[in-house]
């Protein structure tokens, strides 16, 4: 792979819970580099820190110590409004648990992200793009698990970001939809050429990546390449 | 913006909430509609008041006197502050209409022969001003002759002083002067038409009539400044240059009672206009906050979603402060509708009341527009608590479950003797109504305004009914009361023992005295009553009797109040007929009365400070039992000196039928709406607390739990939250009605506040009824909850 260019860095940054009484460290002095273009995958145990991580870098919390820097810009420096515009515009978001709308159809849970920006797909392109344009009128309800995920991943594109970030997005699925879902994934990168960070306890998982960093008791642990990255048809779990 | 697809999201997720939304819009409804009609009505009575009083021009201030020469009026006209004067003939009057045995007391009132414009002016209705042909033509009150069938064409008879008149009605018309018609003497709550004429003659015929020729018994004024304090000073300087002629009361137009029940109504209009629709919208407020405060909760991934996808915090809050103002705007306009054809309602029910002209529901955009405005302000303060919280949420924390709750003891579990020994059901259900002290605080609140709602609405109705019966059947035993125009001397009232049919009579002497105590002073009646006196015995309160001393007097304690007085103290007394002497007079008790502001004497004591000898000017007479003769009634239309004849049974149905049904009316409707809001706010916290417990639900069920069971558990909590606030409820009730009491302690009357105890358990069983209408919607959601999916749902 050539030389790539940083789209996010992240500089020795901590961030410290306090619940109740009690501080816990939830990522310590964690720094790590996203190049543009690139399918990172973060892999850890749970409760190691990864979660907290992704977080950070989608601008949804604030990191405790250190930076992070969107090419120029510091998001610890923004303020809530601005680091708003950033989620808005930068970020998509894929989770576990898909998080739809349960009283919007599968094409408004697409609208719902298109509504406040500005260069975005068309919604029911997303939707085809993910192979559910025949299920626009469906309710979350009415989805299996798999698709669910699918609208989720319509939502993240539908907003046109220049990085796509997933919470364990087959953390709630069986085999084959999982790899569906991680089919799609790669596509994404591949062809729409965006960058994605995706976050799993499952190492198997972490061979489709273009680098693997490993993250274990809220420090990033090592980093490596998979030179190449697997086909997602031949891993298994 | 409005962002379409959230703005979806809003009405489907409201739409789930049918319930909750169907009876939190009720309710914001009630109280919008509340404050639409009463603005409303109050707006469509005082302006059709004003333009009355403004066109047929009202006077300011009212002189009777003896006997005034025409050229006394021009006198008066030239006083400092006086703008314009008229004088006329005011002469009470016995009615003798065909078909009727009974005479009919009434007014007699001058007009100018031609039609031109008069302080106190008529407006005709129907037929035609005096023609000018015939001395003996009359206009008469439109609703008097309404309810007598008589109409322009009509003859009656008429009695005055010595001498029957045969009379052509040419007209009928109406007057500011008789907005509510009752006789200017007042002593009666309700108008009855029927048996209360006013009569409009030329001034000349009623001149000579009267004896009054050339002269005037009345002058009416309009003042520069029309303020109490400048026509007191006005007032003095009548009495000074018009002494001769025999001033016998100066009084402000606003004291003359239609004018006083008139502005009492609009006072207690505005009053009511605020204090309904804000107790109906403050609890739908916190029962809002309830609600968002649950919705919000349960959408906390949903909120952090939006803020994964770029929402602002401020997108967010209008958001779910949008399903307030959906609340608001549904209940806004359902209450503008509901206000509006209320208000229409309530204009035709004043309309028996009060007689105005143009007296119509008018559409009020502006009073729209503030009721809409209220309406989406509590709505929207409504949501804000549950809201606010949940939109600074950093989304990462949105997106986690919310902490646990705390898990520490409840209250009651401190208790461990207590504790220990109750059910486990019980333990479930305590926990709960401990766990959410703000919901279940809510409830309480909403269950306490609801019962002491219900209970002064009952109370009140009570309270007429005691005040009736009390004026009419404890303190007055009379069958009918005979008016004379001028005091007699006793042994002459026995005469109407003579009469056909009459069992027993007592004489009374009823006479104007001016009271004052230093710079206090009031005119009111001083009744003088024989030592042994059954037909009429007044009581106090607790209704024992009052013993009228020898010399003296007995003042009712709203008279004594007002004039600062208490027994041992002496008062300055000037009775206005007779001689007219002031002399002082020593109080020798006070007394609780519900009526007026009476005061009592001697028969012989006031007698001797008018300057007579046992004299009387009212015999009130029994009719022999089960006797429906009433020939003596023919009888005493004739008599001269007669000016007024009353029939206690007649007043006792007329009051009832009048104020008593319109009572009822409105509070059964008073009372349907608190219950609404027990319904509704019932309704809403258990929901929450159904939609909160879901898991526990299915739980239930699976460990074999029948929908019943579990129902109980949920009616557990609203059993004791309810019983709390019903409790709390019926204390505030007794409060309510008490001080509601106090507010309405006018001079006109004081009403009781009246607690029977039945009444008590009979509002906690109204209550009852509401809750467990909520009860049975819930019951029915449990029993279809779809609990299987529910757990699946957690997996």
């Amino acid at each position: 792979m050539e030389k790539k260019q940083i789209i996010l860095s992240v500089k020795s940054v901590s961030k410290i819970y306090r619940m109740g009484e009690v501080d816990v460290p939830a990522l310590r002095d964690a720094t790590l580099d996203i190049y543009d273009g690139e399918f990172l995958i973060i892999v850890g145990p749970s409760g190691s820190g990864k979660s907290t991580l992704l977080n950070l870098i989608g601008g949804m919390d604030r990191p405790t110590r250190g930076r992070i820097s969107f090419q120029e810009t510091v998001l610890s420096d923004l303020s809530d409004k601005d680091l708003t515009l950033y989620r808005r515009n930068r970020v998509g978001f894929i989770f576990q648990f898909y998080n739809l709308i349960p009283t919007l159809t599968a094409l408004e849970n697409v609208q719902v992200a298109i509504e406040i920006t500005q260069d975005t797909l068309d919604p029911m392109e997303s939707l085809t793009m993910v192979g559910l344009q025949d299920r626009a009128d469906h309710f979350p309800a009415q989805l299996s698990g798999g698709e669910q995920q699918r609208v989720s991943i319509a939502r993240a594109l539908s907003g046109n970001p220049d990085f796509i970030l997933c919470d364990e997005p087959t953390g709630a699925l069986d085999l084959e939809a999982s790899k569906n879902i991680l089919g799609l994934l790669v596509d994404l990168n591949q062809k729409l050429k965006k960058t994605v960070v995706l976050i799993t306890h499952n190492s198997a998982i972490s061979e489709i990546g273009h680098r693997v960093a490993l993250i274990r008791d809220g420090s990033i642990h090592s980093i490596r390449s998979n030179e190449p990255p697997k086909p997602v048809e031949q891993i298994s779990w | 913006m409005v962002n379409r697809i959230l703005l979806r999201k809003l009405l489907r997720d409201l739409l789930q909430r049918k319930w909750s939304l169907v009876s939190l819009c009720l309710i914001v409804t009630i109280g919008i509609g509340c404050y639409i009609s009463m603005a409303g009505v109050y707006r469509d009575l005082s302006g059709s008041k004003k333009r009355y009083y403004q066109n047929y021009r009202f006077p300011d201030f009212i002189v009777d006197l003896k006997r005034a020469p025409e050229w006394a009026v021009e006198e008066v006209a030239s006083f400092p502050n006086v703008r314009a004067v008229r004088g006329r003939v005011n002469f009470s009057t016995l009615i003798d209409l065909p078909g009727k045995d009974e005479p009919i007391s009434g007014v007699s009132i001058s007009m100018p022969e031609t039609n031109t414009p008069v302080l106190n002016d008529i407006l005709l209705m129907s037929g035609t001003w005096f023609s000018g042909e015939n001395d003996k033509e009359v206009i008469l009150n439109d609703a008097f002759a309404q309810e007598n069938g008589l109409y322009p064409g009509s003859r009656i008879k008429a009695l005055l002083l010595d001498k029957q008149h045969e009379l052509l009605v040419v007209g009928t018309a109406k007057s500011p002067e008789f907005v509510y018609l009752i006789s200017p003497g007042g002593g009666e709550l309700a108008p009855d038409p029927a048996r209360f004429g006013v009569m409009y003659l030329t001034e000349r015929f009623l001149q000579e009539s009267c004896e009054l020729e050339g002269a005037f018994n009345q002058i009416i004024g309009l003042a520069h400044d029309s303020s109490r304090t400048a026509l007191t000073a006005t007032f003095g300087l009548i009495k000074e240059k018009l002494d001769p002629y025999g001033v016998l009361n100066t009084s402000l137009a606003e004291d003359q009672p239609s004018a006083r029940y008139l502005a009492d109504e609009l006072t207690g209009l505005k009053i009511t206009s605020t204090v309904m629709p804000s107790i109906f919208l403050i609890v739908a407020a916190l029962v809002l906050n309830v609600i968002m405060s649950r919705m919000v909760a349960q959408q906390r991934t949903v909120i952090g979603t939006l803020k994964a996808l770029g929402y602002s915090s401020g997108s967010i809050t209008r958001h779910y402060v949008s399903y307030g103002a959906i609340i608001g705007l549904i209940g806004g306009l359902g209450g503008i509708a509901f206000g509006y054809w209320a208000q229409g309602a309530l204009v035709t029910l004043y309309r028996e009341f009060y007689t105005l002209p143009d007296f119509e529901p008018h559409f009020y955009f502006d009073i729209f527009l503030i009721g809409m405005a209220i309406s989406l302000a509590f709505a929207v303060l409504g949501t804000l608590k549950g809201v606010h919280h949940a939109a600074l949420l950093e989304p990462a924390e949105a997106m986690r479950p919310p902490p646990p709750e705390k898990g520490g003891k409840v209250l009651p579990e401190r208790i461990p003797f207590f504790w220990r020994r109750l059910p486990f059901r019980w333990k479930m259900i305590l926990r709960a109504i401990f766990r959410n002290p703000f919901r279940s605080s809510v409830n309480v609140l909403a269950s306490l305004v609801a019962t002491a709602l219900i209970f002064s609405a009952l109370s009140m109705t009570d309270s007429l009914d005691y005040l009736m019966s009390y004026e009419f059947e404890k303190v007055s035993h009379q069958d009918i009361t005979v008016s004379l125009r001028d005091p007699k001397d006793i042994t002459t009232t026995r005469e109407m023992l003579l009469l056909p049919t009459i069992s027993e009579t007592e004489p009374q002497l009823a006479v104007a005295c001016d009271l004052k105590n230093g710079p206090y002073q009031k005119r009111v009646g001083v009744m003088g009553l024989v030592r042994n006196n059954r037909l009429y015995t007044p009581l106090d309160k607790d209704g024992n009797p009052i013993v009228i001393p020898e010399r003296g007097l007995v003042l009712s304690k709203k008279l004594a109040e007002i004039l600062n007085l208490a027994p041992g103290d002496t008062v300055t007394l000037r009775p206005l007929i007779g001689l007219r002497k002031e002399v002082l007079s020593p109080i020798v008790g006070t007394v609780d009365t519900f009526l007026g502001l009476s005061a009592y004497a001697n028969i012989n004591y006031l007698s001797n400070l008018i300057g007579e000898e046992w004299a009387a000017n009212v015999i009130m007479g029994n009719t022999f039992q089960r006797t429906s003769e009433r020939s003596f009634l023919d009888k005493l239309k004739l008599r001269p000196t007669v000016t007024g004849i009353r029939e206690r049974t007649r007043a006792l149905i007329q009051l009832d039928e009048t104020f008593g049904e319109t009572m009822g009316t409105m509070m059964s409707i008073m009372v349907l709406f608190a219950g609404l809001i027990a319904f509704g706010s019932v309704l809403n916290t258990t929901l929450v607390s159904l939609s909160e417990r879901q898991r526990e639900v299915g739980t239930l069920r699976v460990l074999g739990y029948s929908p019943a069971n579990i129902s109980r558990i949920f009616s557990g909590e609203s059993l004791v939250v309810n019983v709390v606030g019903i409790l709390l409820g019926l204390v505030f009730g007794i409060l309510l009605a008490k001080s509601l009491s106090l507010a309405y302690s006018t001079e006109l009357y004081r009403f009781p506040a009246i607690v029977y105890p039945w009444r008590l358990v009979m509002c906690a069983a109204i209550m009852v009824v509401f809750i467990s209408a909520a009860q049975l919607i819930i019951y029915r959601l449990i029993r279809t909850l779809k609990w299987l999916e529910v757990l699946k749902i957690m997996e």
